[in-house]
């Protein structure tokens, strides 16, 4: 089963994702109607990617009284049962991600639905900022980024003669 | 007639009266100048009563999305505003990217006209169809990024996308921008000074809707062959990977970027506030506009020294000319902070690179002493006289009083017309027109004054070998043809930066996917000479003719000294005879009888002159 993972630091905040998840689902470009959605806090020059992250516990699913969510068996999504739904917005405060929206006209919750398994903003983000994994495999990118930082870390480290070990420290 | 891809409704604000009112999107005019720029050109001519003071209340702020914003098209992000401009006294627009474009599609307006004068300070509130006047008292003298936050605060909203002037447009500094979204503005002209006159400090918009478009098959396939095309072009790959300043080497190297107040085309120490050098030492990451495959907007961090701790988004090429090349400035930090300085209190940067080398000049020439700039060394090549300034410009203070003028007022007053680098009162960009004749056209016959992005013919001019850029044979032609190019690129508020890669036909099939009309090339450039005529017109009426469409007798008489353009002058009265000739205007340039005629101007003409 796949999992959506989000990198913040590398999404420049062009919203192609909430264009394109919008457009499948509705037909039409609506930042309101999306199941991603781009926040920008314009003071630290940040982009942040915001929706379903497929947790192992949904606390939405646990929080809706109306039995109007469930997870997919196939892909691992949280389904919306449309007519059980009943927009009161429980869930929407339930998710620790703000991942969950409402949309006005239907009055009823959107949540991402992996596009079935070909989450469309995985596919026209050209920064590589939502990746779509294994579960297991989910981990490895953060782990790889998180090395990278000790690597330069530790570099810098011996640059400035703080630590020298290793290669260069056995003279 | 209903337009697809068009939110059908244009919210009128009368300032004066406090009336708001909402009327339907003209379609035929829409049909007939596809948007935005086209729209707003004719839109200023019918509306504004010949001679408006510029800074009265009669002037106008006309902004205006285009057909495809709000849909999927990729870099539909720009709007324009269309006013008479107060450091020219044309026609003038100009384009702001970032999110503030589909947010007003998405409210549910295709443009907003802003009208009158409020008594006191107020901003523009636009939530969906809820639109109403709030009080900005106490957001008078804000900074823009201040301004931004304040408004998204008191709204409680942190997604809402706000323009706002800073304190240099209530300070009616002639070249003060509109900013938005913190880095994005609406920057030639002066139209923040318009807004402060108006005593309008900001527009806050919120929208949940949409647009439709004709045809959604269409616009979807159309749309990944765009990002195709995108992907694979080098150009737009540099750009994604550079930001505009990919452009410093190809320009300082062949000898074309104006240095030291245009007193020649070569910086020797461009390589110092090149694309690469500024990757290495202040990129950290990218910001983009709405729906733009390429995000050319980079994040700077200043890391140490005196301004440790500045980040903008930004430098943009023309900033770096500007306020670097044009300064003598290779001090890449003092580069950002000058234009950190511009972008909080509201002033282009463009035009004030040009005032700053301008005062530069004008102390190596002891035409004003260190007694005039309080202390201020101001050398060619000083950055930290440079920061100095700018602060002296974005308040008002001491000589920077003289220079919020604009370079021609500020060279009239101290007697030095010769040594101000502008056309009809607009400062020169950043490229020289020594060093590439089509641009020195380009910059002479704009309507809104020398601006680059008018008829932007320095890539055919630099291409192969470069020495074409020299070359008058075909130059006339070439501007005529990039210019009713950009009047249609303009007009669909398309990014200017996808006309590197795609052809005019991707753009036209990308607006009739969205707006069912069938339109081909042949008739977007038609449209495009309409609207160049229509801001002719403008002019004319205002008095302008032949007479203003020159270029400084530094680019006419001295030649260039030094760099890989060495030796070269701008012969530019027999590209103006041709040029005329080949658009239909008579030897004064103006639109003869026939020609508005055969573009079916001439009973509007007789209408508004
Ligand atoms: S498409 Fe990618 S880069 Fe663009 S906003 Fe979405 S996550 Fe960020």
């Amino acid at each position: 089963m796949n999992v959506l993972v989000t990198y913040p630091e590398r999404c420049v905040g062009c919203r192609i994702c909430e264009q394109w998840c919008s457009w499948k689902h509705e037909g039409q470009v609506n930042p309101t109607k999306s199941r991603i959605r781009v926040h920008r806090v314009h003071s630290k020059y940040l982009n942040i990617p915001v929706t379903c992250m497929q947790c192992a516990k949904s606390p939405c699913i646990a929080a809706c009284r109306e039995g109007a969510l469930r997870k997919d068996s196939a892909t691992g999504a949280v389904i919306v049962d449309e007519e059980k739904c009943i927009g009161c917005r429980r869930c929407v405060r339930a998710c620790p991600y703000g991942a969950v929206a409402i949309d006005k006209d239907k009055r009823i919750v959107l949540i991402c639905d992996l596009c079935g398994g070909e989450p469309q903003c995985v596919a026209h983000c050209r920064e590589g900022a939502i990746e779509y994994v294994s579960l297991a495999l989910a981990d490895r990118g953060h782990r790889a980024a998180y090395v990278e930082t000790v690597v330069a870390t530790m570099a810098a480290e011996t640059k400035d003669g703080i630590k020298a070990t290793g290669e260069g420290g056995c003279q | 007639m209903a337009l697809k891809g068009l939110a059908g409704k244009i919210l009128r604000v009368n300032l004066t009266s406090g009336s708001i009112t909402k009327e339907p999107t003209p379609d035929d005019v829409f049909a007939g100048y596809i948007g935005a720029r086209g729209v707003g050109a004719y839109l200023l001519l019918k509306e504004l009563k010949a001679h408006t003071d510029p800074l009265g209340p009669d002037n106008k702020l006309i902004f205006l999305t285009g057909p495809v914003e709000g849909t999927l098209a990729p870099g539909a992000n720009k709007i324009t505003v269309t006013f008479r401009s107060p450091l020219t006294g044309t026609y003038s627009f100009s384009l702001c990217g970032g999110h503030l474009a589909p947010e007003v599609k998405f409210a549910g307006y295709d443009g907003i006209i802003i009208e009158g004068r409020a008594d006191r300070p107020v901003y523009l509130w636009i939530d969906d169809d809820r639109v109403s006047l709030k009080d900005a008292s106490h957001l008078w003298g804000k900074l823009t990024h201040a301004t931004e936050d304040a408004i998204r605060a008191e709204l409680k909203d942190d997604a809402i996308r706000v323009a706002c002037i800073g304190p240099a447009g209530e300070k009616l500094s002639r070249f003060a921008c509109i900013q938005s979204d913190y880095h994005r503005e609406f920057g030639r002209g002066g139209a923040g000074a318009v807004m402060g006159a108006k005593n309008l400090k900001a527009i806050a918009v919120r929208g949940t809707g949409s647009v439709e478009v004709a045809d959604p098959e269409a616009l979807e396939a159309l749309t990944e062959k765009v990002y195709g095309i995108l992907a694979a072009n080098l150009k737009a790959r540099a750009r994604r990977y550079y930001g505009t300043p990919e452009m410093v080497d190809g320009t300082n190297g062949l000898g074309y970027w104006g240095t030291r107040n245009f007193s020649t085309g070569y910086f020797e120490e461009g390589h110092n506030i090149n694309a690469a050098n500024m990757k290495e030492k202040i990129f950290v990451g990218s910001m983009s506009c709405y729906a733009c495959p390429i995000a050319c907007g980079k994040v700077s961090l200043i890391r140490s020294g005196p301004y440790a701790g500045t980040m903008i988004e930004g430098p943009e090429f023309e900033s770096t000319g500007l306020l670097g090349a044009n300064c003598g400035v290779s001090d890449l930090e003092a580069l950002v902070k000058a234009v950190e300085i511009c972008d909080i209190y509201g002033l282009d940067t463009m035009s004030a690179g040009a005032v700053a080398s301008l005062a530069m000049e004008c102390y190596e020439k002891g035409i004003i002493t260190k007694e005039d700039t309080d202390g201020l060394e101001l050398n060619f090549g000083n950055g930290e006289a440079l920061v100095a300034l700018m602060e002296k410009i974005a308040r008002r203070e001491g000589i920077g009083d003289l220079f919020a003028e604009g370079a021609k007022r500020a060279a009239e007053k101290l007697g030095v017309p010769e040594l101000a680098m502008q056309v009809k009162g607009q400062e020169f960009a950043t490229y020289e027109p020594r060093g590439c004749k089509g641009m020195g056209l380009g910059y002479a016959i704009s309507p809104k004054g020398a601006h680059h992005m008018i008829a932007p013919t320095m890539g055919p001019e630099t291409a192969g070998d470069g020495s074409k850029r020299f070359e008058y044979k075909g130059k006339a032609a070439l501007v005529r043809e990039t210019q009713f190019l950009m009047a249609v690129v303009d007009s669909l508020s398309l990014c200017s930066s996808m006309r590197f890669a795609l052809g005019l036909k991707e753009q036209i099939d990308l607006y009739c996917a969205v707006t069912g009309l069938a339109l081909d090339e042949a008739g977007a450039m038609l449209i495009g000479e309409k609207i160049t005529n229509l801001e002719r017109l403008f002019n004319l009426r205002e008095g302008f003719d032949r007479k203003d469409d020159y270029l400084p007798s530094r680019m006419l008489k001295e030649k260039m000294p030094t760099g890989p353009s060495q030796g070269h002058l701008v012969e530019l009265d027999p590209m103006l005879d041709e040029y005329y000739d080949l658009m239909g205007w008579d030897h004064e340039g103006r639109p003869t009888e026939n020609r508005l005629a055969e573009l079916g101007l001439a009973e509007l003409w007789r209408e508004v002159r």
